[in-house]
């Protein structure tokens, strides 16, 4: 058979190309199970780091269960509308209008205290960033925080991943007077009245307003959870 | 719009494809002797990038990523056909820069003898598909930041090289250690450059 | 082993490195190398895709048509960097989180293009193996080198336990945090080269 034939060529480059996505998927299907898991374990350790609680890949999963006590959903009103709160992505809920969202939360019950773990979510400068922050009893003090980022600048905005950025949230108040304010993100040194805020990442400014915003609009969306004093 | 613009004078300046990733070094190194040369490939580059990015872009949204396939049947939703994107990018690069060199040779065989040379050293340019994995990663809001980021990193990518080959004409003249002189003294420069560059976003230590 | 042989995998370890001598493939990898972890996998996933790469093309070399060579080979490169990037995704999740982008440029790798070109189409099988892992070796070795030395001068530390004793910081050690910025791959790999130039005279620039 002539091997420079069009015949030739254009048979050989599709049996190639089936043989190969076969190969692919066959690949990808055998191996899915292993890499949903990683992501779930990689899913706790955020979780867990926002309660100042350090796990490894292999421990995550038993420091998870033995800290969060539950995990549900709620909705704009605070109330309950799912038991599983760890299924729920933020990517997907923001998709839908605001009266339709879900919102996770996990209660973590650490050496007798019990806190509340919120999901962020929102957009930095290069791709989405997202995290976790953990609120005192009161539902108002902040107790830790972790936050992840998919494409940001290394040494500038990658750099909210540091628990140096992350530990300034420690004790800051997200209502005033009862009155919701979120936390801002300001330049270093600068102030802002009436409200807590700390300081962003010198030369990562468009990332640190991201986290500002995330911050505003992810926590709006708790507002009526967190007025709720009662346990739900 | 200010997101476009942004994104664009970013992607030139500070997250450059050569200072900060080293992409597309290696045709890099090979062309930045002359600076006509460097002009012609950097020029291949932007275009290359301009348009493969966006194709590539709409791939990514509209077939391979999880749920992309919506548009075609709510029953889709759960594909995620996102282990075939390496193939799929890599192959719209390499068949468009061929199908590029062969309209060119047809039309202009002036265009063909300062641009359609480089053209096969493009297609395993590491930038071009570098820049298609960063859009991958960094998940652009629209096709239009898309080809203005793709913009950005070839113009930088071009600015890079054009100054490299500059530079380079120079160094003819200086008295360089000898086992320096070539490769790992334009090595060493590209990194000084890249230092330079950093004063874009503000160095921190 | 005879004598050949042993030169095909030798060879570009030392005498001849692909970067260091040829300076090719270095652009999709220096990205990686501010801690060694990193390096050692991104070393790894080349030498395991070079090795099939060529094992595969030397294989089919003369079923190939010549027009859609360059196709065929990215393609067999690019499905071979896919299983490698999906077999790190499920062993080896945190070290691909910091590779990113890098494993897919491997596709592009200028070695790779170049091994297959220049050895894989003309040569058989076991040959090309064998070359492969004679350039995956020495290529990676350059990798670990530069990740061996960031790592340690910049952050003290090294596949992340701490190396340098404290006692030296509390003397007034400091890390170079100048080490863990990307043009510091670059000069370290320029160092590479001059000590390698200054052994082998034969391969001094004018």
């Amino acid at each position: 058979m002539n091997k420079e034939s069009n015949n030739y060529t254009i048979i050989y480059a599709a049996v190639m190309v089936i043989i190969v996505a076969i190969g692919l998927a066959f690949t990808s299907q055998v191996l899915k199970e292993r890499q949903a898991k990683n992501e779930a374990v990689d899913k706790m350790r955020q979780i867990l780091r926002a309660a100042n609680i350090e796990s490894t890949a292999d421990d995550a999963d038993k420091k998870y269960d033995a800290f969060i006590v539950a995990d549900y959903a709620i909705d704009k009103n605070g109330e309950k509308v799912s038991d599983n709160g760890f299924v729920v992505e933020m990517v997907e809920e923001l998709r839908k209008t605001p009266e339709n969202r879900k919102y996770p939360v996990f209660e973590a019950l650490i050496d007798g205290e019990s806190y509340y773990i919120l999901a962020l979510r929102g957009a930095g400068l290069w791709g989405p960033i997202w995290g976790y922050i953990a609120l005192k009893d009161d539902k108002n003090m902040v107790y830790g925080a972790d936050f992840s980022h998919q494409g940001e600048t290394p040494g500038l905005g990658a750099e909210i991943t540091t628990a140096a950025f992350s530990k300034q949230f420690e004790n800051k108040r997200i209502a005033i007077d009862n009155v919701f304010k979120s936390i801002a993100i300001v330049k270093k040194g600068k102030k802002v009245d009436n409200q807590d805020f700390v300081d962003g990442i010198s030369g990562g400014t468009i990332t640190s307003q991201g986290v500002n915003d995330m911050l505003f609009n992810s926590l709006k969306g708790y507002e009526a959870f967190l007025n709720k004093k009662s346990k739900l | 719009m200010q997101e476009i613009i942004n994104v664009f004078v970013r992607s030139i300046f500070i997250d450059n494809m050569i200072f900060a990733y080293f992409l597309g070094m290696c045709s890099f190194l090979a062309v930045s002797k002359n600076i006509n040369t460097a002009i012609g490939l950097g020029a291949a580059v932007v275009f290359v990038l301009t348009t493969t990015l966006p194709l590539n872009y709409l791939l990514e949204n509209y077939v391979l990523k999880e749920g992309a396939l919506v548009w075609i049947s709510e029953d889709l939703k759960t594909v995620d056909l996102s282990f075939l994107s390496f193939i799929i990018f890599i192959a719209v690069i390499a068949s468009f820069v061929q199908l590029v060199e062969m309209v060119i040779e047809k039309i202009s065989s002036e265009l063909y003898a300062s641009l359609g040379i480089f053209l096969p050293l493009i297609a395993v340019n590491c930038a071009i598909l570098g820049g298609s994995l960063f859009m991958q990663q960094k998940e652009f809001g629209s096709i239009a930041v898309a080809t203005s980021y793709a913009a950005g990193s070839g113009v930088g990518w071009a600015l890079a090289i054009v100054a490299m080959a500059a530079i380079r004409e120079k160094l003819k003249y200086s008295d360089v250690p000898k086992p320096l002189r070539g490769l790992g003294i334009t090595i060493i420069i590209t990194a000084l450059m890249g230092v330079a560059f950093m004063c874009f976003s503000g160095i921190k230590i | 082993m005879d004598a050949k042989r042993k030169k095909i995998v030798l060879d570009p370890i030392f005498k001849n490195n692909p970067v260091i001598v040829q300076m090719l493939g270095v652009c999709s990898a220096l990205a990686v190398t501010s801690k060694l972890e990193p390096s050692i996998v991104l070393g790894i996933s080349v030498i395991v895709v070079l090795t099939f790469a060529n094992f595969i093309i030397s294989l089919i070399r003369n079923t190939i048509p010549s027009r859609i060579r360059i196709i065929v080979q990215l393609v067999i490169v690019a499905a071979l960097v896919t299983i490698v990037s999906e077999v790190l995704k499920a062993y080896a999740y945190e070290v691909n989180k910091q590779l990113s982008v890098f494993v897919g440029l491997i596709i592009t790798n200028c070695i790779i293009m170049g091994r297959l070109e220049a050895f894989a189409l003309a040569n058989k099988p076991i040959d090309s193996i064998l070359d492969g892992v004679g350039n995956g070796t020495g290529y990676a070795l350059i990798l670990v080198a530069v990740g061996f030395v960031r790592e340690l001068f910049g952050s003290g530390t090294l596949l992340g336990f701490q190396v340098i004793p404290q006692f030296l910081y509390d003397l007034g050690y400091e890390n170079n945090g100048m080490m863990i910025l990307p043009p510091m791959a670059l000069i370290t790999v320029a160092t590479l080269i001059w000590i390698h130039r200054s052994k082998d005279k034969s391969l001094q620039e004018n």
